[in-house]
């Protein structure tokens, strides 16, 4: 029980992160359908960021976000503007598939030019809060993590608030359930779509401000984040805000569960049994929506 | 017809010409080009050796661009002729890497039979995957694709033996080396791979010659442009995707287990890597998606660029390759998003006519072709076979209590309605009454909350689109769709195909169908360049041609010039002739009183009225309803 309980805790906490990422990817496509292949790119531009913020100012990674988010909504909303929105202007009529591969360049060059700017050398940044842990019932809980976990925790709340208490957050969602209704009235839909995107960026400051201080900074770490979200994605569904967290949680835990108990390979085969049988009882996910 | 729209027209009728068949001796050049160019292609391991002293890394280079040729074409049979993205295609390499090297080491089978077993898995794999994604649109399939390749990287990684064999996790499998050993699929002298793989390469692209051409072909290029309306033609959209998907996984896999024979060490993190995957999708961009040859024009630009790289800046800077990659990914996408395959294809074509010219008797040929498309028939005898002529007044359609919400709002609510076989009834009513909504709960686009629909005595509720379809049911866009991509007759065809089986005779028998709506002298345009008026008739051949006894029409006038109505309302008289019964939401009161026998009315998803044409029309209620006031009608 005790191992149960660990396990389940350490993958809460790092779920929540999970949670952010997926979120991030689930606002551009609840929006726009379209996949963000360049979300983890983004991340790791952020946690770059925080980084080098940190090395030449000495800004602890925390207080990051008040330069990163910003700058990360800056870049995500001109990524849109300037090289997503002509596809959806020439597409008119579709779902843009071709944003897909876009991005998928975008992310290609950017984390390769990174690579080369930076080296593919694993940087650390060094807290005083790094290896701080405490115990609750004989339970380990990392103090950075579990920071992670209410980060997340309180930016997804924000986001809800702002999705379903402001103006621009109500012409975002009208924007993703009905594109021409919401045009009609007098939405002006690229800007939606900028928002959104510039959203979906700024969220991986926060993201990285709340993994640097216990993960590594990497040119291919956003990679490895992302192939993780969208599994998330595809489990709680795509879209989906709610079904981003939830899904960030069941993935965090099982591979905390599993991984504790059996083995890391052994979390990934439920994990992918799991997926499976979503895929074919529930494909739009655990809390998707159908669409056809 | 304005000067602009004849400007257009003009530009989309060269196009066509370029694009057009070739003469018989143009053919005879052009496969004999064709053909040389494959021979030289072989032979170059022959001339390496009389140029080169040391010709080996030269050798590999060739390899390896023959090998993304290969795995970039196995990808383009899902990614580019069906337009479904895969982003995982890397895994499905990795089943067939791992399949046939843990086959060879553990059980001595012959890679050669490991390779057929791997590509069966593979296969099984991938249709396991896409199963589910192809009843879902678009993005779904990228994305569960790239995590069913994540996870099966991430597991191999992490898996040292199962069930006993040894996968040996991250640090992967050593083929045993054994010399040159053709039964074993080994070699010491390169060239011998370099035939393989030029022989697995002919045959992708053969397969993907075929496929284009074939029945499948035609469907999944109507797929790329518009499912939905594949789907109203009695084509299970799903079906065909996944046989795609079948052919694409096989062929991966065999280049998997080229791959571990070539390089003996075979790892989940090479193998299976995202980068493998995101080649194969980008030569295949860059190159054509969707065309035969792309991926090879693909790869033949792109692979040089990584051993460039490679051999300027060496091992240091691993990603500067992928820099450009990227870069190039994005410009084409944005700038040239057909790739570079026509601009080859019209060269090749060009310098194909003009040789014809030096060499052949090509203009009397080209008379007799030009002679034969004006001779074209207009159908004799009926455009529809005599079983569906109807048994006259007999219910056809019948709906009953049908209800239909969304969220909270109505979109039909208790609807009870009947259309006799023969009949031609008008469906009428404001903007948001629900017109469509019944349509798309008849073809089964929607499913009904609640209520029946009998069609010709069978049940029709909760069946997919295209076996409605199948059942009799056909029907037009109120926003017409039709393939953009395709040319009017490859339209019409995909229709028929379904039915006729043949291309050949699709070919043919579109042609009546196209007469028959008045666009024969059109058949060859790209469905794109149609004006709108062309583009509703040429939904109505196509919704004709599945041969329905009854036909949904959705508005089939709204967006045409008044001097195009007549035309389509005579086209309608016509339809209605050949035995089809017709159902139609109509706008255009004039147009809807003339053809149809009996009128419709619906308000806010309820039947509110039904009658004569004249009797509805000058009901004060329908007045009210449309105009606000009475007496304003007219």
């Amino acid at each position: 029980m005790q191992t149960f309980l660990q396990g389940a805790v350490g993958g809460l906490l790092i779920g929540g992160t999970y949670a952010l990422i997926a979120l991030g990817l689930n606002i551009v496509f609840g929006t726009m359908r379209v996949i963000n292949f360049a979300q983890g790119t983004l991340l790791m531009a952020g946690m770059f960021l925080v980084y080098w913020l940190w090395v030449l100012t000495g800004l602890h990674p925390y207080l990051s976000p008040l330069v990163t988010v910003p700058l990360l909504f800056g870049f995500g909303y001109v990524i849109q503007k300037a090289l997503v929105a002509p596809l959806f202007a020439r597409e008119r009529a579709r779902e843009p598939m071709s944003v897909l591969l876009l991005t998928l360049g975008l992310a290609l060059a950017l984390e390769n030019l990174a690579l080369l700017f930076f080296a593919a050398d694993f940087k650390t940044v060094q807290t005083d809060l790094a290896m701080r842990t405490f115990k609750v019932g004989g339970i380990i809980v990392s103090v950075p993590r579990l920071i992670g976990l209410l980060t997340a925790g309180i930016s997804g709340a924000a986001l809800y608030l702002f999705f379903t208490r402001t103006d621009l957050g109500r012409a975002v969602r009208a924007t993703g359930q009905d594109r021409e209704a919401a045009r009609l009235m007098g939405i002006d839909d690229f800007r939606v779509y900028n928002v959104a995107f510039g959203l979906s960026a700024g969220l991986m400051g926060i993201a990285a401000a709340i993994l640097v201080p216990f993960y590594y900074v990497h040119p291919a770490v956003g990679t490895s984040f992302i192939l993780k979200a969208f599994v998330i994605v595809v489990l709680g569904g795509m879209g989906s805000m709610p079904g981003a967290a939830l899904g960030g949680l069941i993935v965090g835990v099982i591979e905390g569960v599993v991984g504790l108990y059996v083995q890391a390979a052994a979390a990934q085969i439920v994990l992918f049994g799991l997926f499976v049988v979503i895929l074919f009882v529930r494909p739009a996910g655990l809390l998707g929506v159908e669409r056809r | 017809m304005s000067p602009s729209v004849k400007i257009r027209n003009s530009k989309f009728e060269i196009r066509n010409r370029d694009a057009g068949p070739l003469s018989r001796p143009e053919q005879v050049i052009a496969w004999i080009l064709g053909g040389l160019v494959v021979v030289a292609v072989a032979l170059v391991p022959v001339a390496t050796r009389w140029v080169l002293v040391d010709d080996n890394y030269w050798i590999q280079v060739l390899i390896w661009i023959l090998f993304f040729a290969y795995l970039s074409a196995a990808w383009n049979l899902i990614g580019g002729f069906a337009g479904q993205y895969s982003i995982g295609h890397a895994g499905l390499l990795g089943i067939g890497a791992y399949t046939s090297s843990l086959l060879s080491i553990n059980a001595g089978l012959s890679p050669w039979l490991g390779m057929a077993v791997g590509g069966l898995v593979a296969a099984a794999v991938g249709g396991l995957i896409g199963y589910p994604c192809f009843r879902l649109r678009g993005a779904f399939f990228s994305l569960v694709s790239i995590a069913f390749a994540e996870m099966l990287r991430v597991g191999t990684e992490l898996t040292d033996t199962v069930f006993g064999i040894e996968v040996n996790g991250v640090r992967g499998l050593l083929l045993p080396v054994l010399g040159h050993n053709p039964a074993a699929f080994q070699f010491v002298d390169k060239r011998y791979y370099y035939s393989v793989m030029l022989g697995l390469l002919l045959l992708v692209l053969a397969v993907g010659w075929g496929v284009k051409r074939s029945r499948l072909g035609y469907y999944l290029a109507a797929i790329r442009d518009d499912e939905e309306a594949v789907a109203s033609l009695g084509i299970n959209p799903a079906r065909a995707k996944l046989l795609a998907m079948l052919l694409s996984g096989f062929f991966t896999a065999i280049g998997g287990t080229f791959y571990a024979q070539f390089i003996l060490f075979i790892t989940p993190t090479r193998t299976m890597s995202l980068d493998f995957s995101v080649q194969m999708v980008i030569m295949a961009v860059l190159g054509g998606m969707g065309t035969v040859l792309g991926p090879v024009y693909g790869a033949v630009i792109l692979v040089p660029i990584a051993e460039v790289t490679r051999a300027v800046w060496g091992g240091s800077l691993q990603g500067v390759h992928l820099i450009v990659y990227g870069a190039l990914l994005m410009a084409v996408i944005l700038y040239c998003p057909q790739g570079i395959e026509g601009w080859i294809r019209r060269g090749f074509l060009g310098s194909v006519r003009w040789l014809a010219v030096r060499i052949g008797p090509a203009p009397a040929v080209l008379a007799e072709a030009a002679a034969h498309t004006s001779s074209m028939l207009l159908p004799e005898g009926g455009l529809l076979p005599a079983r569906l002529a109807p048994g006259n007044g007999q219910p056809l359609l019948v709906l009953r209590k049908l209800s239909r919400r969304f969220g909270g709002a109505i979109g039909v609510r208790d609807l009870t309605l009947e259309v006799k076989a023969g009949e031609v009834v008008g469906l009428i009513g404001p903007n948001g009454a629900g017109k469509t909504t019944v349509f798309n709960l008849i073809t089964g686009v929607l499913t009904p909350d609640a209520g029946e629909i009998r069609f010709a005595g069978s049940d029709l509720t909760r069946l997919r689109p295209d076996t409605i379809n199948r059942m009799g049911v056909a029907r037009t866009f109120q926003i017409v769709r039709p393939f953009v991509q395709l040319t009017a007759r490859e339209n019409v065809m995909v229709a028929l195909l379904p039915r006729v089986g043949r291309v050949a005779e699709a070919r043919k028998e579109a042609e009546r169908y196209l007469a028959f709506v008045g666009l024969s002298h059109r058949a060859d345009v790209l469905a794109d360049g149609l004006s709108t008026g062309e583009r509703k008739r040429l939904e109505l051949a196509r919704a004709l041609a599945t041969r329905p006894r009854l036909l949904l029409l959705d508005e089939v006038t709204g967006g045409v010039d008044q001097r195009s109505l007549p035309g389509l309302v005579a086209l309608i008289h016509q339809i209605r002739k050949e035995g089809v019964t017709l159902l139609l939401i109509e706008h255009n009161l004039r147009v809807v009183t003339t053809v149809a026998d009996r009128l419709v009315m619906l308000h806010l998803g309820e039947k509110i009225l039904e009658g004569t044409p004249e009797a509805v029309v000058g009901d004060p209620q329908v007045v009210e309803i449309y105009v606000g006031g009475p007496g304003a009608l007219r």
